[in-house]
Formats: C-alpha cells, sequence, structure tokens
C-alpha cells in the first residue's frame, strides 16, 4: 500500500492552487455569478494552455497522458476555489467517454479542439424525474434516411448555453430490459432545433432546460453502439461521481480551513472561540468527515486509474461526500455565526453549491442502493 | 497511491479463515466486546498460544523477541480478521502485546526485553499483563496520578490505588504509573513507569462489575509494595513521555479490531435481513433496511482506510501525531452506530441475553450495545480525543 502522492502530483497541486488564487479569486467567482456566460474565456484559455483540458488525453490528441488520479488533484483544487465554468462538463462529462467509447474519426475530431480550449461540451440525460434510471429515457431518436431525429427534452444541463456540442441520452428501441435500446448522440448545441430555457438554481451555476424540436443527427455523431449506450451512461456517471466527489474534497477541505482560521481569530469572552470545547470539537468532526472524503476519493479514483474501477468504492466516496459537504457547511456557518449568513462571506458560495454537487451523478440515496446491493440485499 | 494488499496480506486473510474454521467451536459467542477476554481463560490462553505456535501472536515484532518481523500491514489485516472472526485470546490481557511489548522494545533496558519479551510472546499466563493508569481521581486527567513511589536503595517502594485495571485479575505483571517527583514544575514531568509481579506483596485485587455483571476491570491497590530499580522503564520522571506512546498504540489497533468485527456483524446481518420475512418478503427489501446497512458499509469503509493509513504512515518512519485520535473516534462512533442499527434490524429479539438460545447471531449485536459504552471510553473519550485532534492537527488553543 502507498497513501502518498508522488511528486509529480505534488506539483500539480501547488501550481494549480497558486494558479487559481490568483485567477479565480472570489470576487471573481461573484462576478461570475451575475455573468452572461458565466465564466471567464481569458482564464479558460490560460487553463487550456497549462495543458488541463487535455491532462489526461494521449499526447496524440494533444494530452499529457496523465491519470485519472491527477485529474482528481487539479478538480480538488478547481473545487477548493469554486472554479466556475464549463470544465466539469467538458471533460468530466463528454471527454473522458469520448477518448473510451468514440471512434479514430471523432477522437482526432473533438478532443484536439477540446485540449486546447476551443470546444465546450455537457452531457444531457436527465428527464422530468430527474433520476437516472434507463426508464426514465423518454426522449426518442428515430432513424430517418442516414440521419436521426432526436424529438423530447432534457432537464438540468449544465453549461449548455455556452456549449457547441451536447452528448445526449436517447431511447432509439426497446429491448428486454430497460438498459437496451439506449444510444448517445453528438449533437450540434447551436442547432436550429435546439432550443434552451434557462433553470435559475441556488449554486449560481448554470443550469438549463434542453428541447429537442425534431434536431437532426448524421449516423457519424453516434458515440458507441446503437442500442448499447447504456454502458456509456454508466461509465459517465461513475467517472463523474469520482470526479464531482473531488471538487467536493477540496470544497470541504476549505471550509474546514477558513473556519478553523475564524476559530483563532474571533475573540469572544475575552478568548478565541477555537479554545472553547464546542468549538473546538466541531472542527474536529470537520475534520474526520474531510479525511473519510478524501480517502474514499483517492482509492476509488486509484481503482479507475489503475484499470479496475469499483463501483462499489465509486459510489462510497460520493455517498460519503454528499453529506460530509453538507454536513461541513452547516456546522462551518454555525461556527462563523452570523457573518457566516452573509452575502459577504464566502462560507455561503460553498453551501449553496452543495446542493447542485449531491445531484451530479447520483444523490446518496441512489449511491446507498449501489452499496446495498453490494452488500446481497 | 496504491491501495492494494499484498500477496503476503492476502495469504494470511486465508490462512486465519481457515484456522478460525478449524479451531473454533461453531457456537462460539461472538459478544466478547462486554468481556474483554476473560471469562472463560483457560481456552483464551490455549488460543493465544495456538495464535504463538503459528508465528501471528506477535507477528510484527522481530525474530529474537519471538515475532517474524511482519510489516504493520500484516499486522492491521491479522487484527482485521481475528476480530472478524472472533478468535480469543488474540490480546493476552490487552496491555502485553499492543503497548507493553513495543514499549519496552522502545524504552526498556536489554535484560526487561529479554525477560519480558519472550513471555508474551509465548502466548503463555505468565505474559499476560495489565496496565495501571487510572486511578479515583485521575480519569481524563491522567497527569493527575497519586500512587507514589518511592526509592529505597535499590528497590522502590510503591502506595496508592488503580482503577479500570483491565485483567488485573488475570495478569501477571503490571505496567504501573507512578509519580516519582511529586514537587515537578508540571504534574506530567514527575511521572515513571515501572514493572509490578502482581504476586508481590502488598497488591490487592478487587473485581469491579461491569453494568451486565461481567468482570473486566478491578481496582488494584499498591500497600508498601516493594519493586526493584531494575524494574523502572525508561528514566525516572520521564514516563508521560512513554505513556503518550503506550497510548498511541493502543489507540491504534482500536480500528482494525472494529472493521472487523463489525464488518462481519454487517455481513451476518445482511444474510439474516436476506432470510427473514417481513410483511410478505425479506426484510432485505425494506427501504429503510437497506439504507441503514448501506450507511453503515459506507463507513466501515472509512475506518478500514483509517486504519491502513495510520499503519502506512508508521511503517514510513513518520510519527502519527493525530490519527490514532481520528481512529478511536471512528470506530468508536462506528460500534456504537452498528450496535444500534443491528438491534434496529434484529427488532425484538435484540433484547435476548447475549449468551441465550434465543440471541440471534451468536449475540454479536447485544455484545456491541453492551460493550460500545465502555469500549468508547477506555484509552480516551472522544472528548479527550477530539481536543488532541483541535489542539495537535488543527493548532486550537488548549482547550482545559
Amino acid at each position: 500500500m502507498d497513501f502518498s502522492f508522488t511528486e509529480e502530483q505534488d506539483m500539480l497541486r501547488i501550481s494549480a492552487r497558486d494558479f487559481l488564487a490568483k485567477e479565480c479569486p472570489k470576487a471573481k467567482v461573484r462576478e461570475m455569478t451575475e455573468d452572461e456566460r458565466g465564466y471567464d474565456v481569458q482564464m479558460w484559455h490560460s487553463m487550456a494552455e497549462l495543458g488541463w483540458m487535455g491532462l489526461v488525453f494521449p499526447e496524440e490528441y494533444g494530452g499529457m497522458a496523465a491519470s485519472l488520479m491527477d485529474l482528481v488533484i487539479l478538480m480538488e483544487e478547481m473545487g477548493r476555489n469554486i472554479l466556475p465554468g464549463p470544465f466539469f462538463s467538458t471533460i468530466a462529462l463528454c471527454a473522458l467517454p469520448l477518448l473510451e467509447y468514440g471512434n479514430s474519426e471523432q477522437k482526432t475530431k473533438f478532443l484536439p479542439q477540446i485540449a486546447k480550449g476551443e470546444a465546450i461540451w455537457t452531457f444531457a440525460l436527465a428527464e422530468s424525474s430527474g433520476r437516472y434510471e434507463a426508464s426514465e429515457i423518454k426522449l426518442r431518436a428515430v432513424l430517418g434516411g442516414t440521419n436521426y431525429v432526436l424529438e423530447g427534452h432534457k432537464l438540468f444541463v449544465t453549461d449548455a448555453h455556452v456549449a457547441d456540442y451536447v452528448l445526449v441520452v436517447g431511447r432509439t428501441g426497446d429491448g428486454e430490459r430497460l438498459e437496451d435500446g439506449i444510444t448517445l448522440f453528438i449533437v450540434d448545441a447551436r442547432g436550429s432545433n435546439v432550443k434552451m430555457e434557462a433553470i435559475p438554481t441556488i449554486g449560481g451555476d448554470r443550469q438549463f432546460k434542453v428541447s429537442f424540436d425534431g434536431v437532426t443527427v448524421p449516423e457519424d455523431n453516434i458515440l458507441g453502439k446503437i442500442g448499447e449506450g447504456w454502458d456509456i451512461v454508466d461509465f459517465i456517471l461513475q467517472r463523474a461521481a469520482v470526479l464531482k466527489c473531488a471538487e467536493m474534497s477540496g470544497a470541504c477541505q476549505a471550509v474546514l480551513d477558513m473556519t478553523s482560521s475564524y476559530a483563532k481569530e474571533r475573540i469572544q469572552f475575552d478568548r478565541p472561540i477555537g479554545s472553547f470545547q464546542a468549538i473546538q470539537h466541531k472542527l474536529a468532526d470537520m475534520l474526520i468527515d474531510v479525511e473519510a472524503v478524501q480517502y474514499l476519493l483517492y482509492q476509488a479514483a486509484w481503482g479507475i486509474s489503475v484499470g479496475v474501477p469499483s463501483p462499489w468504492q465509486i459510489s462510497a466516496a460520493k455517498a460519503k461526500v454528499n453529506e460530509a459537504y453538507q454536513r461541513i457547511c452547516i456546522e462551518a456557518i454555525g461556527a462563523h455565526g452570523a457573518i457566516g449568513y452573509t452575502m459577504d462571506h464566502d462560507v455561503g458560495l460553498y453551501y449553496r453549491r452543495v446542493k447542485v454537487a449531491q445531484f451530479v451523478a447520483g444523490d446518496t440515496d441512489w449511491h446507498r442502493e449501489v452499496i446495498a446491493v453490494g452488500l446481497g440485499l | 497511491m496504491d491501495f492494494r494488499l499484498g500477496e503476503k496480506e492476502l495469504a494470511l486473510k486465508e490462512e486465519i479463515r481457515k484456522f478460525a474454521e478449524a479451531e473454533l467451536p461453531p457456537d462460539l459467542m461472538r459478544n466478547t466486546v462486554i468481556d474483554g477476554e476473560f471469562r472463560d481463560f483457560e481456552f483464551e490462553i490455549s488460543m493465544s498460544r495456538k495464535l504463538a505456535q503459528r508465528g501471528w501472536l506477535v507477528m510484527s515484532w522481530p525474530e529474537k523477541y519471538g515475532g517474524r518481523g511482519a510489516s504493520l500491514l500484516e499486522q492491521t489485516v491479522y487484527e482485521m480478521e481475528i476480530a472478524y472472526w472472533g478468535i480469543p485470546g488474540a490480546w493476552m490481557g490487552i496491555s502485553g502485546i499492543q503497548w507493553v511489548g513495543p514499549c519496552l522494545m522502545m524504552f526498556g533496558t536489554e535484560e526487561q526485553r529479554d525477560k519480558y519479551l519472550p513471555l508474551i510472546a509465548s502466548g503463555g499466563k505468565d505474559g499476560v499483563w495489565c496496565t495501571g493508569y487510572s486511578e479515583p481521581n485521575a480519569g481524563s486527567d491522567f497527569a493527575s496520578i497519586r500512587t507514589r513511589a518511592v526509592r529505597d536503595r535499590d528497590d522502590y517502594i510503591i502506595n496508592g490505588q488503580k482503577v479500570w485495571t483491565s485483567a488485573a485479575h488475570r495478569a501477571r505483571w503490571c505496567w504501573l504509573a507512578v509519580r516519582t517527583n511529586p514537587n515537578a514544575a508540571k504534574k506530567h514531568q514527575g511521572i515513571s513507569i515501572f514493572i509490578v509481579d502482581m504476586k508481590s506483596p502488598g497488591v490487592t485485587v478487587n473485581p469491579i462489575l461491569n453494568y451486565y455483571g461481567r468482570h473486566h476491570f478491578n481496582e488494584v491497590f499498591f500497600d508498601n509494595v516493594r519493586v526493584p530499580a531494575s524494574n523502572l522503564v525508561g528514566e525516572e520522571n520521564k514516563g508521560w513521555y512513554y505513556l503518550m506512546q503506550s497510548l498511541a498504540f493502543e489507540r491504534r489497533s482500536i480500528a482494525p479490531t472494529t472493521y472487523g468485527s463489525l464488518n462481519r456483524i454487517l455481513e451476518d446481518l445482511a444474510e439474516y435481513a436476506a432470510q427473514t420475512e417481513y410483511e410478505g418478503q425479506p426484510l432485505s427489501k425494506n427501504p429503510l433496511v437497506r439504507a441503514k446497512l448501506a450507511d453503515l458499509a459506507i463507513d466501515l469503509e472509512v475506518l478500514k482506510m483509517f486504519a491502513f493509513q495510520l499503519a502506512w504512515r508508521i511503517t514510513q518512519g513518520q510519527i502519527p501525531v493525530y490519527e490514532s485520535s481520528r481512529n478511536k473516534i471512528m470506530g468508536d462512533d462506528l460500534m456504537r452506530r452498528g450496535a444500534i442499527t443491528g438491534a434496529e434490524i434484529l427488532g425484538i429479539y435484540s433484547q435476548a441475553d447475549p449468551d441465550s438460545e434465543w440471541a440471534k447471531l451468536n449475540g454479536a449485536v447485544q455484545g456491541a450495545y453492551l460493550g460500545f459504552p465502555g469500549q468508547a471510553i477506555a484509552a480516551g473519550t472522544a472528548e479527550i480525543e477530539k481536543s488532541i485532534i483541535g489542539q495537535f492537527r488543527l493548532g486550537l488553543p488548549k482547550s482545559y
């Protein structure tokens, strides 16, 4: 066993932390919640120059051939800083499945664009029920000639307004199992029959209802095999769970750090509130939560990195972080007192984003169910 | 990073499984959490000897003291498996294997090591130790101990009282914390450790029954007990440092053992739920039961990672600062949750006496329920452990 990061991984973390501290202060985060695009285009291009978009791509697609564990480290730092923008949707939700399931034409066409920061992608899965079961996929894709025609809508599609492409989960047929007959389509997000309606969220991010009113998609733009798309959805949800967990893990650490600092500075009853056990023990509980999340995350990411992904470990990590992140934020606001409830304080930025992050790639109950099945229940 | 167990560890798991299947009575009561290990002492010591013969009892000790130089990761796997199978006798009265031996290796004289370590390693009755730390007025405030040792030529003379002394009624030796300098500037600077022969004149052991009538704890009185000066461990008045080390050793093994025993309870509960009908379908289909067991499984996975991370850190030659405290809090909290969740799933049967034929899962859940409040206090309460994390990991001001 080895619980340490490599020197290169430590370097990656430090350089990401430095970059984000400089380029993405909380003033920028706040500014971006009001911004029409929701992210800083200049920063986006700097990130591409640093090689972040193509971090895990092979060199032939303009990447750096790093491991998923490296991406986890990078995304912990993004989460720590609340980096706004479409990195998660582009890389975690779309580039990874493109890399795994795309044919060579698709990879050659799309991946270098992504690596250069020239293309933004997003993933459209959930429909009216907002749940991640194959039975919920009602969006129909019907073959007419060499094209498929998509009819239906998707909800909670993140960053759709700035996306160039949407990876859409549709139903092309019905089989014995509900998972049969699911197909993934690469759809031009700017096509005329693709309509978007904003779903305002408490997290200050950008999510949309995306309607596909007879959208034509050429056969070439099918990802993977027709009717066998649910395997790709599983693949995406597993990676996305780990990478969202990474963002949340970084955020948990940030909230613990700010609360711990505040407890040392804030004087009441003539002494720092951190000298009171009521506060100190809260912070100890937060630390245990933070480290619990980290080790479950690293275990799950390591499994994927060495080619033995464990759905059980992935679900343990995401279920844990969903609860821990929420608990940490609530306790942190309590420890800060009224100042933690204000617009000016950073802790609220994290707390509001808990609700967004919890539902990405499976809420707690969804992952508990994976665990329960693994227990033989 | 790499989270694989090595071939050695995997092979060891398999060997312990075979050992457990061959050596344990099928109806073994697995409610040892309430008893400590001292109810059927002859049986337990017979198992200690078998573990010693296998080379497992003190596997991480060097060969010259009866071990086989196993890594702490292997040791951790061993502790998890011993607890999983409920193999008694593995701790030899708790103290000797876990901290007396390791502390003697760090701070003892060569003579002390040669005399005491092989006795522990052989798994016999003369290797059973107890530990004299708490006193009536020194619990969490451990540095306030008053039991005195006064030098008298080649001996020390000890007077005072210890309490909550696990296994004192079975122990051949006592690892005893005493005050040697009552005038030290700070309380913790006047403390020393002695090895005391429990057969010495002036030692009196009285049982303290726990709330379930089991005999685990004792009070021990020292009335002019004469101990040779060669039984002083390390330097006089430096005992506090050794004590903190001993507590770190003690706290380390709580996570692996709690993980092992709870993992077994979790598996047994899952099986029980699958076989038990409830409103016309297996209890395992009940969403509440599924969610409760899943939550337990997730945090057990955390405990496992914590246990391995701490062991790994020590094997890297690093000195853990707060990890033992973190693991103890997590382990105790999970034991509580496992007991309560387990009892909820067993329902009305969870009240059956753990030794009776009415008890499900060989009484393991009742054992955990009756035992966890005691385990949570031993070696430092959650409040003490959280203060350690606050002060030494988060850099907060001292709170007491």
